[in-house]
């Protein structure tokens, strides 16, 4: 019979209810869905990697690595497995496109992953190709490949189509940030064929799997080979740098905004069971008095809780995984960035108590709801529940508080009495604000992040790429025949961590650079600028060391500034500088404002890329930015409207019989409505007045969290400040004319009935 | 000159396909300033027959006449305004907005009124002007419902009426609301509609009305109507 009551209840409060289902399926949807995205990211780039032997370090010699050299290497302790390597950019001939060409000599690190095709071999003649190129580029098992490797041709037939960890983000340099498959792509061909097309072997790197620490591998090597030689961890490789800084991005998306949902939630379902429960008071009285036993009716309230905790939960998780789905699929968003074969999702274990969690703590206050309900005797519990009589509050003292009118003593009055009401409509409001500045300051952030990137800094049109056998002198013939800048850049140990010392010469602005303001500023030739992640490391005029890559050499340069770099965490300098310090370089890009096409081919050339290009691998990457911005406003609109109007109804409800009193008076509908409306738009107004603040502080958190992937200039514009505050403000007042439209069906004579 | 003029009127309530005839062809008409008690069972029609009066509820048939004006068609919004300038409420349940005080609880209806009287002369003639700062809930019964009371004359209507006045009283307080009731509305000039079933109220009365079943069963003056005092309660 009892069963029969929760239905029919359930049915009687059904606006609460289905808020309630609402507010915990967005609550556990957002929760879940954001946190599944950045746990599947770390457990499928990890499964990949671990499937292609990625490796763990990267030895790297110009001149390339010897037989000797790789013999000792793998003989040493506590080395897994090591290969001699080599990975270069190879255009393909008589096109713009280019591969990375790969070639694992001992096949037992930095493997592939055949999707398609032959299984590999080490004396085969073929090309495995990248999939994600060949579909791109129409390209087929069978099909004939000629690559161009500084002036020398590659032939081959594809004889399989691949993936590979190494190549998981597969971009030409550190320049580009999402791959563009259409024109970039990877392959491998076996040792036997490198050596075949060069007519010698030619090995630059050694990549090893190990789970030694850097330093302790950094020694050990130049212990067995004599001499030092440079060593990069994996976190600096771009797969897994990638693939980790995506994870740690996720987890900033997944950590304070989320939660948030859930926390207004469950506070949300407490002032609900809560009036609930008052309303109920009479029942519980009345089937405390038929003789039923409090643990029953406690047991019968409580799964109310129950009920609504696991429906929204399981519909929650669901909305999760869908969610989660659209970054993580084959077809999601994350597929734009990511190279891999599978992408299944994986919940964070943290994920599972929360939920449980969730659903018990929704019962337990549905429990304790009733409980103060039931205390004391059958007659006592019989008493319709009373809100806290009257008192004057301190605003009443004030001297202007007779000169306000009825109405506005009414609803001031009225919050007070009812404050977790009051309190939740407020919490609503600032969730909705704070949600909505957050999310759209985030996007603002980013497209200032682009825009800054694109007109401010990337001032040229062409970057050329230079090869790595090119001559500086040459080189700079060439910028100085395109009015071109030049950049150098190479790898360097400072405060124990591996950054890029940048140097420029930027006499026609190619390229530009700009202070934490992002004022443009004009390099100077007497120290180096550290990007602004470095800040705190040195102040300016502070003499700062550091020691090239493969050298033991260190240098004491002075500190000239600071620079806002956008991508790379890096320290700068003129080439001014460069040469008065003495520091060796190999030019890297020229940066020019001749388009590509008027550029002369030459083998100094190793490729070209128009900024739009560049740029446009951006894109995509916004996408993702965009989605998850989109799920934040249309969760914050969905939480808004639920959490204003359940607690809008509750408020008509609670004020049913002094509306229906003001009626009977002869007060007309619209004068009610009003009165209703008015106690909404205050809520709101205060609401919104909290929520911008809170919400800046919640980017700020959400940005500094992001700074150490890019800089990020804190930017919010004023249309982010107006769709928020308009937004809020349109939910707060479609759901109290949709409240206030009620009090047309107020039933004068059915309300008067009964005591107070 | 007639205040009220009910003419056939009918309600009935429908809930699915049962029908209930709550007032069955209503006919009666009463004169202005006299005190008017509708007396009869529970379930009667009278406190229909009260709602339809005083503008709370709209008759399935027939018209409703109050100061010459048919008030039966009347929209949502005039029959606001109708109930804000004609009639005045008093309630067995008080009906007082818990949250304002006793003042502002009487100054609320300045906001609906044009005539409005002034509140703390009400407040006064009630006996509770030491009260005016306080609020509903720190009031006993029956000085809450001589504040409604004042309420209901503070909105200076035509006529005033009364749902079971003393219902929720212990009957000593509910002689001395009665007497209120009927001095205040005796000074004001007003008509008095009082709903109840006790007999006893209804030996006060100018006129008694009966009603049994949705119909009117008698309708009788009494030329003398004997006064609270004289009443064995």
């Amino acid at each position: 019979m009892l069963i029969r009551k929760l239905f029919r209840t359930a049915w009687r409060y059904k606006a609460q209810f289905i808020s309630m289902i609402i507010m915990i399926t967005i609550g556990v949807g957002v929760f879940l869905g954001f946190n599944i995205e950045w746990k599947s990211i770390e457990e499928d780039t990890a499964e990949f990697f671990e499937q292609t032997n990625y490796a763990d370090f990267r030895l790297y010699e110009e001149t390339g690595f010897t037989e000797e050299d790789i013999e000792a290497i793998e003989n040493m302790d506590g080395i897994k497995a090591a290969t001699r390597y080599i990975s270069v950019n190879v255009s393909l001939k008589d096109t713009k496109k280019s591969v990375a060409l790969n070639v694992s000599e001992n096949y037992t690190v930095s493997t592939m992953m055949i999707m398609e095709g032959e299984e590999y071999a080490k004396d085969a003649d073929g090309i495995w190709l990248s999939d994600r190129f060949a579909e791109e580029n129409e390209i087929a098992i069978g099909d004939s490949l000629t690559f161009i490797y500084q002036g020398m041709e590659i032939h081959g037939e594809v004889v399989g189509l691949v993936k590979s960890g190494e190549h998981m983000i597969c971009v030409a340099d550190g320049n580009q940030l999402m791959p563009d498959y259409e024109s970039f792509g990877f392959a491998y061909i076996s040792p036997e064929k490198l050596k075949e097309s060069l007519g010698y072997s030619f090995y630059p790197q050694i990549n090893v799997i190990s789970d030694m620490e850097k330093t302790e591998l950094e020694e050990e090597v130049k212990a067995v080979l004599g001499r030092t030689i440079l060593v990069t961890a994996k976190d600096e490789h771009t797969a897994y740098a990638g693939a980790k800084s995506e994870a740690e991005e996720g987890k900033t998306m997944g950590s304070i905004l989320p939660v948030l949902f859930l926390a207004i939630a469950i506070l949300t379902m407490i002032t609900t069971m809560h009036r609930i429960a008052a309303n109920e008071k009479v029942q519980i009285g009345t089937l405390k008095a038929l003789g039923f036993r409090d643990r029953r009716i406690l047991r019968h309230y409580t799964s109310y809780g129950l009920v609504i905790g696991l429906v929204g939960t399981v519909i929650g998780v669901v909305l999760g995984y869908e969610i989660a789905a659209v970054v993580i699929s084959p077809q999601g968003m994350m597929s734009t960035y990511f190279d891999l074969p599978k992408w299944p999702l994986v919940m964070p274990s943290f994920c599972i108590p929360v939920i449980i969690l969730t659903v018990v703590f929704l019962t337990l206050i549905s429990y304790l709801s009733v409980k103060r309900m039931l205390k004391g005797t059958a007659a006592d519990a019989l008493r319709p529940y009373a809100p806290k009589a009257m008192k004057k509050s301190i605003f009443e003292k004030m001297l202007f508080w007779e000169k306000l009118s009825f109405g506005t003593k009414w609803n001031v009055r009225d919050i007070l009495r009812h404050k977790s009401r009051s309190a939740m409509t407020l919490v609503g409001v600032v969730g909705c604000m704070l949600l909505l500045v957050g999310g759209l300051g985030m996007k603002d952030t980013m497209d200032k992040f682009v825009t800054m990137l694109d007109e401010d800094i990337n001032t040229y049109t062409t970057k050329i790429n230079m090869s790595e056998t090119a001559d500086n002198e040459e080189v700079k013939a060439l910028a100085e025949s395109v009015n071109g800048d030049w950049q150098a850049s190479a790898g360097i140990s400072y405060e124990g961590e591996t950054i890029a010392l940048e140097i420029y010469q930027v006499n026609n602005d190619k390229i530009s650079f700009l202070n934490k303001e992002n004022e443009q500023i004009k390099l100077t030739d007497d120290g180096v600028y550290l990007c602004l992640r470095l800040a705190d490391t040195a102040e300016i005029g502070e003499v700062i060391e550091f020691s090239p890559y493969g050298s033991e050499e260190t240098y004491e340069v002075r500190v000239a500034g600071y620079i806002r770099s956008l991508v790379t965490e890096c320290i700068v300098m003129t080439d001014t500088y460069a040469e008065s310090i003495g520091i060796d370089y190999h030019i890297g890009a020229v940066y020019t404002d001749e388009s590509a096409e008027d550029i002369e081919d030459s083998s100094l050339i190793s490729g070209k890329q128009d900024k739009h290009m560049i740029m446009e691998t951006y894109d995509s990457f916004m996408e993702i930015m965009n989605f998850m911005v989109m799920i934040f406003v249309l969760a914050a609109v969905v939480l808004g409207t639920v959490v204003l109007y359940n607690l809008g109804v509750m408020s008509y409800v609670e004020r049913y019989r002094e509306l229906a009193t003001l009626k009977v008076l002869g007060f007309r509908d619209q004068h009610i409505g009003r009165l209703l409306i008015s106690q909404n738009i205050w809520l709101t107004v205060i609401g919104v007045v909290i929520g911008l603040p809170t919400g800046f502080g919640v980017l700020q958190m959400l940005i500094t969290s992001l700074i150490s992937e890019y800089e990020l200039s804190l930017n919010v514009g004023v249309l982010t400040y107006s769709v928020s505050i308009l937004l809020t403000f349109g939910v707060s007042l479609v759901v109290s004319f949709m409240v206030a439209g009620r009090n047309k069906k107020i039933d004068m004579v059915e309300a008067l009935k009964g005591a107070e | 000159m007639k205040i009220v003029e009910f003419k056939d009127v009918t309600r009935i309530y429908k809930s699915g396909d049962h029908e209930q005839k709550a007032l069955d062809g209503v006919n009666f008409s009463l004169d202005e300033g006299k005190f008017v008690v509708i007396l009869g069972p529970s379930g009667a029609g009278k406190s229909t027959l009260l709602n339809m009066l005083g503008g709370l509820d709209s008759p399935t048939g027939g018209t409703i006449k109050v100061n010459g004006k048919d008030i039966s068609t009347l929209s949502n919004d005039e029959l606001a305004d109708y109930r804000a300038s004609t009639v005045g409420f008093v309630f067995q349940f008080y009906n007082l907005i818990p949250t304002l005080t006793v003042y502002e609880n009487v100054a609320l209806v300045k906001e609906i009124s044009k005539n409005a009287l002034d509140p703390k002369k009400m407040i006064e003639e009630v006996g509770l002007i030491d009260h005016l700062h306080n609020f509903p809930s720190e009031l006993s019964g029956g000085e809450q419902q001589r504040i409604s009371i004042a309420r209901a004359l503070a909105k200076n209507p035509k006529i005033l009426l009364c749902d079971e006045p003393t219902g929720a009283l212990d009957s000593e307080t509910g002689v001395l609301v009665l007497k209120l009731l009927l001095s205040m509305a005796r000074n004001y000039g007003k008509t008095i509609v009082v709903v109840t079933h006790n007999q006893n109220i209804a030996k006060m009365a100018d006129v008694v009305i009966r009603v049994k079943n949705g119909k009117i069963k008698s309708c009788e003056e009494q030329k003398m109507p004997m006064s609270a005092e004289e009443v064995e309660w």
